[in-house]
């Protein structure tokens, strides 16, 4: 049924889309949606495009790691020691605040163009990364920490044991939206900075020459590229939650394991 | 060497939870601490395992002493297994070997062995409880605190739960403190019992059980016995006689 919902909106959308098309009654404003699909298929038959799909690719995988490396870092600590989430705290909210082409353009002067969407995009997502790790160390059982120290659990023990675990939900939510959000900065800083081989410089290209069924197309790529590492985060993820929390499926999983007689009371 | 309370005083801004409490303990013995809810069991508890400091009175002979604890609700980790669970627990003992045994052992004697690798929400209750206290018994301590730990389960689980505490109890005999609502729970258990008042706390007697734990059959002539002289104790005389005091 969720499906059958979501084809229906795709299908309404496109609808509309040809609607307004119909309306504008120009191609070089607002292509119809058959149009941008034929310059999307004649693209993805030019070495070009799939050149620019690896580079952006591999700029939103670079950013996307980094993001969570530093974002994981930083926030463990900050969740941890209340004087280091005191110490960051003025640094993230900075960043989070400043607008993402101000970021891109400063970039421009400090980095490489192929650099300038990395730097752009780590800088907005790792402070997404960083909010969920330090809420997920924070969201952690009290009583199960009292638990542990009074068992005298080490510390190492405790933190990959409890706090990890505790925390996995929210940096696995934290870091679909930081995937997210890699893949919009380091498109938009491709278009402003334009490096080879980008699906961002490729849009803006085509935006020079008047292409409007390309700028569409390649957007469209971004789109699906985005949606589809989304997508398969997402399977990621449902994997994580099976192994390290099954507490939804409790009553299922007892009354399955009663019917087979494994269940002792 | 017995252990002693003496004169213990402890309060939390101006409500006085505990006044001049005193009891003494046995090596190897079971005190149940009996009283209404809301009394300051628990910070009884906290106290005698060093959570808390008291803020007049003295506690001898529990000096460099190792606790283990069991809690009202399992604390368990529902990301692992049963043994993995207790394998946390005794993450900082020393040896693999040591600490595989300790875990096979108890969680045999806990009767949970098939389960061992379960998780919490595959076990029933009465099984977490069961794992909660087969983890305090392998965890190596000379003084056990258990903090309501048989309360919250339905008579059935109540009674495998106390089994299996005298099971567990029995491999080891550490020092057990019991902190209980539950007359019966008590009585079944204990080999002393120290009545407390409704707070500001103080002992309102102590009694000591000499019946064997096999002989404690409910019902029978010598726990019912006991069970007036306890009545006895708590005021309860001629008023209904109602065992569970959480509603007092």
């Amino acid at each position: 049924m969720p499906l059958a919902w979501r084809l229906l909106g795709i299908a309404c959308f496109l609808v509309a889309w040809q609607a307004a098309s119909s309306i504008v009654k120009s191609e070089l404003i607002l292509p119809p949606p058959p149009i941008v699909l034929k310059a999307l298929a004649t693209l993805s038959t030019t070495t070009k495009f799939w050149s620019s799909v690896s580079g952006s690719l591999a700029r939103v995988l670079e950013s996307f790691l980094l993001s969570i490396a530093i974002g994981l870092l930083s926030g463990f600590i900050s969740g941890i020691s209340q004087s280091a989430k005191a110490f960051l705290s003025p640094f993230i909210t900075g960043v989070r605040a400043t607008p993402v082409l101000a970021l891109i353009l400063l970039a421009m002067f400090w980095f490489p163009s192929s650099q300038v969407p990395v730097f752009s995009a780590v800088l907005m997502a790792f402070p997404v990364m960083h909010t969920s790790a330090e809420a997920g160390i924070r969201s952690v059982d009290q009583n199960l920490l009292q638990m542990s120290r009074l068992f005298h659990v080490p510390k190492r023990v405790m933190l990959w044991r409890l706090r990890v675990p505790s925390a996995l939900p929210y940096i696995l939510s934290g870091a679909k939206n930081a995937l997210g959000l890699s893949w919009k900065v380091v498109v938009a800083g491709e278009v402003l900075s334009q490096p080879r081989m980008a699906l961002g410089s490729a849009m803006q290209e085509s935006r020079l020459m008047l292409e409007t069924a390309d700028v569409f197309a390649w957007a469209l790529v971004t789109i699906l590229l985005c949606g589809l590492s989304e997508y398969l985060f997402g399977l990621l993820t449902a994997r994580a939650n099976l192994v390290y929390l099954p507490i939804a499926p409790q009553a299922d999983a007892r009354s399955s394991m009663q019917d087979q007689g494994k269940y002792e009371e | 060497m017995s252990m002693a309370i003496r004169n213990l005083r402890k309060s939390f801004g101006d409500l006085l939870v505990l006044d001049s409490v005193s009891f003494e303990m046995q090596p190897s013995s079971i005190t149940a601490i009996l009283g209404p809810s809301g009394c300051g069991k628990t910070t009884l508890l906290n106290i005698l395992s060093g959570i808390l400091a008291a803020d007049a009175g003295a506690v001898t002979g529990l000096e460099d002493k190792r606790f283990s604890y069991c809690f009202q609700e399992p604390r368990l980790l529902a990301w692992l297994s049963a043994e993995d669970n207790m394998r946390y627990a005794l993450a900082s003992l020393q040896g693999t070997n040591t600490i595989d045994q300790r875990i096979s052992r108890f969680l045999e004697e806990a009767g949970l062995t098939e389960f061992r690798h379960f998780r919490p929400h595959q076990l029933s209750g009465g099984m977490q409880k069961r794992l909660s206290l087969a983890r305090a018994f392998a965890f190596p301590s000379d003084i056990l605190l258990l903090d309501e730990a048989f309360s919250a389960v339905d008579l059935k689980q109540k009674i495998e739960l106390m089994q299996a505490f005298l099971k567990l109890w029995k491999d080891e005999r550490p020092t057990a403190v019991i902190v209980t609502h539950n007359m019966h729970d008590a009585l079944f258990l204990a080999d002393q019992i120290v009545v407390l008042s409704q707070r500001p706390a103080h002992v309102r007697g102590i009694l000591q059980i000499n019946t064997p734990h096999e002989a404690r059959l409910f019902g029978s002539s010598e726990l019912a016995a006991y069970e007036q002289q306890l009545y006895g104790l708590l005021g309860f005389i001629g008023l209904d006689q109602d065992t569970n005091m959480s509603s007092n």
